[in-house]
């Protein structure tokens, strides 16, 4: 078994807010083989991009890691000095993120600011540099390299300062790529192509990706292993298939039930998540989920569920699983997803839920 | 110039995940502004400064033109807190008089900039057309010409008086506002509940009126609450220079002017009253500043 | 982009015509002459209207000066009989140029830095330190800190200085040395440079958290080129963008301190000549400070498409 590219272990990252701590990354714990795809999936603000950001030491004030281990070939990255984790940044672990246009600097040629990142990290005369950056934008598959390269990002299509983005990202040859939200801000069709790309460079190049989004049907197109977080942790993780096919935490499986899907019978409705996700200064006690999560129990309400694996090389945080779910609470012919819907289990003389009918009536005008 | 970007990671985070009651944009501003320490004493010099202003309409410790109550270039004393100028005149008495016009040229220059600035700002960004480029083009044009030279050769002209300090002030500062009038104008007549009162027959007038001029409010109030530190600062000069309102008013300005020429021997005649207009500067300064942090609807972190 | 600028330039010489029509109007429309101090009456001062030319209707006056001043020919004094204007405007036009570029690079050199500074240190005892004296900088009036500033270099430190603030009346070469032009240089910029230190210092706060320095940090640069070329060269846009108006703000408070220095420029001699009622002089001033606010616009938004070139005109 090789040893993983990453491993991160026990990752904590917290914000110093005026309104208080906010708890955005805990406990997250996963591994990247060498060359692996990776999906991190969620909902906004369920701190997927926090993590990524927190890989590379990218987080600003008031936000800080405050316990963890990241190890990346034998290292631990919280462990570097700064000079040591700029080495790393852009050369051995790339970047790219969700808008290509706000995160390309305006001013600056695209060319410049592609020769710009293996500048930083090569002594390789100017004029090598430049034909590279010109071959980098071949590889991404923009057209008329030659030329374009000279162009400003607003002169770009979406599509292609994406892949002048990626092209900035691999230009030193990372080991691992990290990907947050790359298509999200692109149409569809466009979506499709950056992904077969990505898909490509996967193979050619042989660097490890990590794909943040909130869109399953990408990380179904791109991924072969996916993990779900929700409320800053690591709720199931295990291969796309397998999830896809068999979710085992209530999230994933609410999550794979609201999307719509051409092969479904036209008459089931499409069954959303009701509620909102936890505030995470002032988080619930026991199980993030429970306000929301149709099968729960008595002791989701109490004790935190642990990660364990639920089937091979699957796991889960769940005290009750959707294996049980569907053994004894109907869960294949469910129509009311409601809280607590299921299980008819509903808090009593315990904590005071967050009410979700009342956060939605205070929600901003 | 800043291009809108997606809401970062941990932006995102904080906003989407913190469900909070949210008070409406005045209230957080107020609750805001009075945090703002240096606003808040602001204001209260403001305040005090009124009341100076109010109470020499009717008293002041001396009268402010007498001449030879107090030895020429005294200092500070007992009976003259801040002691006389080079004809005797009591100069407490005379800086609070000067309280009045400062005041007064402040705030009413601050009204007509107001005035022409938003009735020129609204009509040209929301008619555009050859409308806005004729408007575009005069604010273009008095943007192009001195404006200190500019008042400075309508008081020559006009005569001095208070009327047309007060008019050449105004005439060198309203486009500012109606610069920023015009381009709130421009973008707020986009937004939806625009189209909607359009579409449901409403006049023109009432759309602007009612609907894009309450909206802009914010930026406006801030940038005329500059105004008020320029104007003042503008009369100081025209009155240093010798052009401004006559004598024997008693500006700032003017007084100060006296006492550059006595600067060895008193310099008292200089200090007190580049002290009164520095200080009041600074608390508009200050105060525009704290409304403008208030009341910014972007978030600084 | 020529286009443009020919547009600018016709904008600019229209803008002078007026500018200078009004004035011309409104100097002449002004109750009594140039000659009215001198005592002249009757006969005498018939003839000496007539020699200048003083009795003509105001369009035709308007008419012969427009038409020489766009050959280069101001015209002649009425106070200083006879003299040229155009060499003694030219000569004070540099003089009040070397001031005004002096001001100007403390303005930007200055304004800039300090503004970068505090919003690289935000919120601590540097940001506050820099921030509060700013706002002094651009509330004390200059002529304050201007008569302050003679106050302390060209009086109490008289013997140090060699009373070198004090400035001749009359002028021969270039003006100044480093020196002398230093003091009413600073005093002129301070209002200026405060300015563009807020401004500054607002604008890199706003880039700072922009996503494309986050892409710059997570491309492993040096965090002196992320904040320079990354940061600040986005930054100073807004600044460029305002850098017309504080041009004009040094022109119009170099009428001010050339008064207080002594410095013989265009603002002095703008401000004698109202006051002796040399009206020709006043014009004239006034035509080139026209001019010149009209170019130095134009320089800056030049200058706007260098620094930002998604600007294309």
């Amino acid at each position: 078994m090789t040893r993983p590219l990453l491993e991160v272990r026990d990752l904590n990252t917290h914000f110093f807010t005026d309104d208080g701590e906010v708890k955005a990354v805990r406990g997250v714990s996963f591994n990247v083989q060498p060359g692996e795809t990776v999906g991190i999936v969620g909902e906004s603000g369920c701190g997927k991009s926090v993590t990524a950001m927190s890989l590379l030491g990218l987080v600003q004030r008031p936000g800080r890691v405050v316990h963890g281990e990241i190890i990346f070939k034998g290292q631990d990255l919280l462990k570097l000095n700064k000079k040591e984790l700029r080495n790393i940044r852009g050369r051995d672990i790339a970047m790219i993120f969700q808008d290509p246009l706000s995160s390309l600097n305006p001013v600056l040629r695209i060319g410049f600011q592609i020769n710009e990142a293996m500048r930083a990290h090569n002594k390789i005369p100017r004029r090598d540099i430049s034909r590279r950056g010109i071959d980098l934008l071949k590889q991404v598959r923009v057209p008329d390299a030659e030329h374009r390269i000279k162009d400003f990002p607003h002169q770009f299509s979406g599509g292609m300062r994406q892949r002048a983005m990626i092209a900035m990202g691999l230009s030193n040859k990372p080991d691992l790529l990290i990907a947050d939200e790359p298509t999200t801000a692109l149409d569809v069709t466009v979506q499709a192509q950056i992904l077969e790309l990505l898909r490509d460079l996967n193979e050619q190049t042989g660097a490890a990706i990590i794909l943040i989004t909130h869109n399953l049907g990408i990380v179904a197109g791109l991924c072969r292993r996916v993990l779900v977080m929700y409320a800053g942790e690591i709720v199931e993780q295990g291969p796309v298939e397998q999830i896809f096919d068999s979710p085992q935490h209530p999230y994933t499986w609410s999550l794979l039930r609201s999307v719509p899907r051409i092969d479904s019978d036209r008459q089931e409705r499409l069954l959303s998540i009701e509620g909102l996700p936890p505030d995470l200064i002032d988080l619930p006690v026991g199980c993030k989920f429970n306000p929301r999560c149709p099968f729960r129990v008595e002791r989701c309400f109490t004790e935190p569920p642990v990660i364990e694996e639920v089937a091979a090389d699957q796991q889960a945080a769940c005290w009750v699983t959707m294996k049980r779910a569907y053994e004894d609470m109907n869960a294949a012919t469910i129509e009311d997803t409601s809280p607590g819907a299921a299980s008819g289990v509903h808090p009593r003389g315990l904590r005071p839920e967050a009410d979700p009918t009342a956060a939605l009536a205070e929600s901003p005008q | 110039m800043a291009v809108v970007a997606a809401p970062r990671a941990d932006q995102e985070f904080i906003s989407s995940t913190v469900v909070r009651e949210q008070a409406s944009l005045w209230r957080d501003g107020l609750r805001r502004l009075r945090r703002n320490r240096l606003a808040l004493v602001s204001a209260v010099y403001l305040i005090l400064l009124a009341i100076v202003a109010l109470v020499a309409l009717v008293w002041t410790p001396y009268p402010t033109s007498a001449i030879g109550v107090a030895p020429i270039y005294s200092g500070p004393s007992g009976s003259h807190l801040l002691g006389a100028d080079e004809l005797g005149r009591d100069l407490l008495s005379r800086l609070m008089a000067g309280a009045q016009i400062s005041l007064a040229v402040g705030l009413l220059s601050a009204a007509i900039v107001l005035g022409i600035g938003v009735v020129v700002g609204l009509t040209a960004g929301y008619f555009r057309g050859w409308v806005d480029g004729v408007i575009s083009t005069v604010i273009n044009i008095f943007y192009g010409i001195p404006a200190l030279l500019v008042a400075l050769l309508m008081v020559t002209v006009l005569g001095r008086s208070f009327t047309n300090v007060v008019i050449a002030i105004s005439a060198t500062v309203w486009m500012d506002v109606a610069r920023l009038v015009r381009g709130q104008t421009l973008s707020l007549r986009e937004r939806e509940y625009v189209e909607a009162a359009r579409a449901s027959g409403a006049r023109n007038l009432k759309i602007l009126f009612g609907h894009i001029l309450p909206n802009a409010l914010g930026p406006i109030i801030v940038a005329v609450t500059f105004v008020i530190p320029s104007a003042i600062l503008f009369e100081a000069f025209l009155s240093y220079l010798g052009v401004g309102i006559p004598p024997p008013t008693p500006t700032w300005g003017a007084i100060a002017s006296e006492g550059v020429q006595a600067l060895r021997l008193s310099p008292h005649i200089l200090l007190f009253p580049s002290l009164a207009l520095s200080l009041t500067l600074l608390a508009f300064n200050f105060l525009g500043d704290g409304l403008r942090d208030a009341f910014d609807p972007r978030q600084k972190r | 982009m020529l286009i443009y600028i020919g547009q600018r330039v016709l904008l600019i010489a229209f803008t002078v015509l007026v500018v200078s029509f009004v004035v011309f109007l409104g100097i002449h429309s002004l109750p009594g002459n140039t000659f009215v101090n001198e005592r002249v009456r009757g006969a005498s001062l018939a003839l000496l209207l007539h020699e200048y030319g003083l009795d003509r209707p105001v369009l035709v006056q308007y008419w012969d000066f427009i038409s020489h001043a766009v050959q280069g020919n101001f015209g002649v004094s009425l106070v200083n009989r006879g003299e040229p204007i155009t060499p003694i405007v030219l000569r004070e036009l540099s003089v009040s140029a070397e001031l005004g570029g002096a001001a100007l690079v403390i303005t930007i050199g200055m304004g800039v830095l300090f503004g970068v500074i505090a919003a690289l240190r935000q919120n601590t005892w540097v940001d506050y330190v820099l921030t509060t004296f700013a706002i002094i900088g651009y509330s004390v009036p200059s002529f304050v800190i201007a008569s302050l500033f003679v106050l302390i270099f060209g009086i109490w430190l008289f013997d140090v200085t060699g009373g070198s603030f004090y400035y001749p009346l009359t002028w021969d070469g270039t003006y100044g040395t480093l020196i002398e032009l230093s003091v009413p240089a600073v005093a002129l910029g301070l209002f200026t440079s405060s300015l563009v230190a807020r401004i500054t210092r607002a604008s890199m706060l706003d880039v700072i958290h922009q996503d494309y320095v986050r892409t710059a940090r997570a491309k492993g640069l040096k965090n002196s080129v992320v904040v320079v070329r990354h940061a600040l060269r986005n930054a100073l846009i807004p600044v460029t963008s305002v850098l017309g108006p504080l041009i004009i703000s040094i022109i119009t408070g170099s009428v001010v301190i050339e008064n207080i220095f002594g410095i013989p420029g265009l603002g002095k001699e703008f401000i004698n000549s109202i006051l002796s009622h040399d009206y020709n002089v006043t014009v004239a001033v006034f035509t080139m400070y026209a001019l010149l606010v009209g170019v130095a616009n134009l320089a800056v938004d030049l200058a706007y498409t260098v620094i930002d070139p998604r600007i294309r005109y």
